[in-house]
């Protein structure tokens, strides 16, 4: 087993490669780093034995942006201002009062108009999986745990609300499938939540009395398992990502 | 180590006293079981000795409670997690991180424990428990029984003196609860740990405790050795009962002691005797059904017929095709291939009341299908669903629960009582075939009973047809007809319950095991088999 990053590592780098690519405005750079991170967020996970909940997050951020990119698409295409060029193809006209003077619904789509629109999608697309790259890589808790200590503790409270969170889904998908199986399914939602609601407070008074008698809040000081340290790796793949910033500077603007 | 001085205690907007001035006294390195019917206050009594009653749940206490010298009353649970470890019934809901080595330190950070001092007892727990492989995992990707060995760990961690279960495997399948006792064997001996432990399943604990508590419904409790206690408690493991009705002597707690002691009872060749005969009306017709999600197969090329009258149990390990094949019955999901008929009809099209009055399946969380907010409303809402006439769900359920009140809240109710709410919603429009999921998880004997009474009439009575998914051995040499055992997805073995249960020693029940090569699989057939058998009335 290979030895994992620290935490802060790939988040700098996330930091440093959504500088570049807010700076470059290239949609072929930002395909690029697209696959970039997704291949790595692979090849990393698939070596790895750590499986958090938070691993898959990726995945769901590229549905999350492909629809972002169909929007943003839709939007700039359909609703705007003109923009002259090729027109590929006309679409009515919807007339809208004059006090919206300047926004006009439909009308000629231009290869420029449409090329502009998509591009627009894709550096919002990019910077989101930068992002959920970084949260796929390290679980959001371990960055958390390596928070300065006067912030620890408010870190400590975060990493215990957001774990609930899974447990709260896997009880959602239970109950829908036990109701459906039972075949009621006219109730839609308003019967999961009741039940949902009652298994959750029960849940935290569990959790509650679980912290208390662990000790939870009864010291004033609280003390850290571990600190991470930065290995050579980490710093390396640290001093490439700052270079990125003042080398994207130098060759974007 | 632990002592109870005339302790007496009830909850807030409460009538009924919990208990009345108990005294007893727990010896250092004792394993103390605790017993007591569902309600009675096993999980009180046990959240008593760290101060989580009254501290976490209000309630007045009279008395006294010392834990190592130290009183509850004067101090708060947080003060005496360094000396009392607690793990509730279900580890699930007191996890309080997302990974392994997280959890375990969790305690000790709150306690401002050094660092080196909490890394060199993270590994020694790691390996006493054998978590070392799973120090990075996630919890919510553990098994049952790996969650419960973390919890266990993060409450050993702290080097407690005293370490409290309540019914560490009641959700447990039997093979991760094996692997969860043995460690806290292991544990009592090697660490001369004190531990109180509650538990419905007696046969799986009573092997290993010096002293059980038994508490009554009136709030009075006895502490004493097993032997004395279970020579006349109603709640007791089948072979203690087993003992009782062939009258022996003394009461056994262990397979090998009964044996020892019923040896002149084997000593023929039993009559084979045994009715092997199946009902003829097919209900359920599965045709070679295969199933799979996203690549894995979980159903390979199924055929089974399940008949009126009878009760099957469904068996096998967790993930073994069970709930697939259920699914597939109850119309969930068509499977990838093959054909699933109920009396004649595909589930999938069934719709409505129709569907109510074909096919009523029991979730293993009998809860996930209540959701009005009392008895009396289940009920009428209940009536509604099936068209029948207004009450006739609460009269179908006071003849299993006499005293349940109409006003109370299902989330108040035991599980068990819940289990007979859910059972007359849904058998009281008489599905044809009834489903159930796990049906004994979390029941106390009596409530088995009533389950077991229950499914035995209407399947036997009216001629329905049962299938019960379960690990649970005792409910199925006591309630099937047949048995169907699922492997990876495929049928290993379907017969009379005699036969497969008998053919291999990891699934004979207590009984069976007993009185082997004859073959009896619970104390009334027992019974009635010495007494063919001798020809004389040795039996009462």
């Amino acid at each position: 087993m290979t030895k994992t990053f620290h935490p802060l590592t790939w988040w700098v780098g996330a930091v440093a490669l959504a500088f570049a690519v807010l700076l470059s405005e290239n949609t072929i750079i930002n395909l690029l780093v697209v696959g970039g991170v997704s291949s790595v967020v692979y090849l990393v996970n698939k070596n790895s034995v750590e499986r958090t909940p938070w691993s898959g997050g990726l995945w769901f951020a590229m549905k999350i942006a492909l629809v972002i990119v169909a929007i943003r698409t839709f939007i700039g295409v359909a609703i705007g201002v003109p923009v002259p060029g090729t027109t590929l193809f006309e679409l009515p006209i919807l007339y809208l009062p004059d006090w919206m003077a300047g926004i006009r619904v439909g009308g000629a789509i231009t290869q420029e108009r449409l090329f502009f629109a998509v591009s627009e999608g894709i550096h919002i697309a990019t910077l989101i999986c930068i992002f959920a790259a970084a949260t796929s890589l390290t679980s959001p808790h371990r960055l958390l745990r390596q928070m300065p200590i006067f912030i620890y503790e408010f870190g400590v409270a975060l990493v215990i609300t957001t774990s609930v969170l899974p447990q709260l889904v896997a009880s959602a998908s239970r109950i829908k499938t036990a109701q459906r199986m039972r075949g009621i399914t006219r109730r839609g939602w308003s019967g999961v939540a009741l039940a949902l609601l009652e298994e959750s407070l029960a849940r935290s008074l569990d959790l509650a009395a679980a912290m208390d008698s662990r000790g939870y809040g009864f010291s004033r000081k609280r003390s850290r398992y571990k600190r991470e340290a930065f290995s050579a790796r980490d710093l390396t793949l640290i001093g490439s990502a700052v270079i990125l910033i003042p080398a994207s500077l130098a060759v974007f603007s | 180590m632990i002592s109870f001085n005339n302790v007496s205690l009830i909850y807030p907007n409460s009538v009924k006293t919990i208990f009345e001035n108990l005294s007893f006294t727990i010896d250092e390195g004792e394993m103390v079981l605790v017993i007591g019917a569902t309600g009675s206050g096993k999980s009180s009594l046990l959240r008593l000795i760290n101060g989580l009653v009254p501290h976490h749940t209000g309630g007045i206490l009279a008395g006294d409670i010392t834990v190592n010298g130290l009183s509850t009353t004067t101090t708060k649970p947080g003060g005496l997690a360094h000396l009392i470890g607690i793990v509730g019934q279900n580890p699930a809901h007191g996890f309080v991180t997302d990974t392994v080595e997280d959890e375990l330190v969790f305690g000790m950070e709150a306690l401002n424990f050094a660092p080196d001092v909490m890394r060199k007892r993270v590994e020694e727990i790691l390996d006493l428990l054998s978590l070392t492989h799973l120090r990075s995992r996630s919890i919510s990707t553990l098994s049952g029984g790996e969650q419960q060995r973390v919890a266990i760990g993060s409450a050993l961690v702290m080097h407690p003196k005293v370490l409290v279960l309540d019914e560490p495997t009641s959700a447990l399948d039997p093979i991760a609860a094996e692997e969860v006792l043995s460690i806290l064997h292991r544990l009592v001996h090697d660490l001369g740990l004190t531990v109180v432990i509650s538990e419905h399943r007696l046969e799986r604990v009573i092997g290993f405790a010096d002293r059980i508590i038994a508490i009554s419904s009136d709030g009075s409790a006895v502490i004493d050795i097993p032997e004395q206690i279970l020579k006349d408690s109603p709640i007791a493991p089948p072979i203690v009962h087993l003992a009782r009705a062939l009258n022996l002597d003394s009461v056994g707690t262990s397979v090998r002691e009964v044996r020892r002691m019923t040896t002149h009872l084997r000593d023929f060749t039993p009559l084979e005797n045994i009715d092997r005969k199946f009902n003829e009306k097919v209900v359920v017709e599965v045709t070679k059904v295969s199933h799979s999600y996203g690549g894995k197969i979980a159903l390979r090329n199924i055929s089974l017929d399940f008949r009126a009258g009878e009760i099957t149990a469904v068996m096998g390990r967790n993930g073994a095709g069970k709930s697939t094949l259920f699914k597939s019955i109850v119309g969930y999901h068509s499977p990838s291939s093959g054909i699933v008929r109920v009396l004649g009809e595909d589930p999938v099209k069934l719709q409505g009341r129709t569907r109510l009055s074909r096919i009523g399946y029991i979730p293993q969380e009998p809860s996930d299908l209540l959701i009005h907010t009392s008895v009396a409303k289940e009920c009428s809402a209940s009536d509604r669903d099936n068209g029948l006439p207004e009450g006739a769900t609460m009269e179908f359920l006071s003849r299993l629960l006499p005293t349940v009140s109409p006003d109370s809240h299902p989330r108040d109710l035991s599980e068990g009582q819940r289990l007979s709410l859910v059972l007359a919603i849904i058998l009281c429009s008489a599905p044809d075939i009834l489903i159930m999921d796990e049906p004994t998880r979390g029941l106390d004997y009596q409530a088995k009973t009533i389950l077991v009474d229950t499914l035995t009439s209407y399947a036997r009575n009216l001629g329905k047809c049962v299938l019960i998914a379960t690990h649970d051995v005792e409910l199925v040499a006591e309630a099937a007809d047949r048995v169907v055992f699922i492997a990876d997805g495929d049928v290993v073995a379907d017969g009379h319950t005699i036969d497969v249960l008998l053919s291999s020693p990891a699934f004979a029940p207590q009984v069976a095991k007993v009185m082997s090569p004859a073959p009896w699989l619970t104390v009334k057939q027992a019974l009635k088999g010495v007494s063919n058998v001798t020809g004389k009335d040795s039996v009462q």
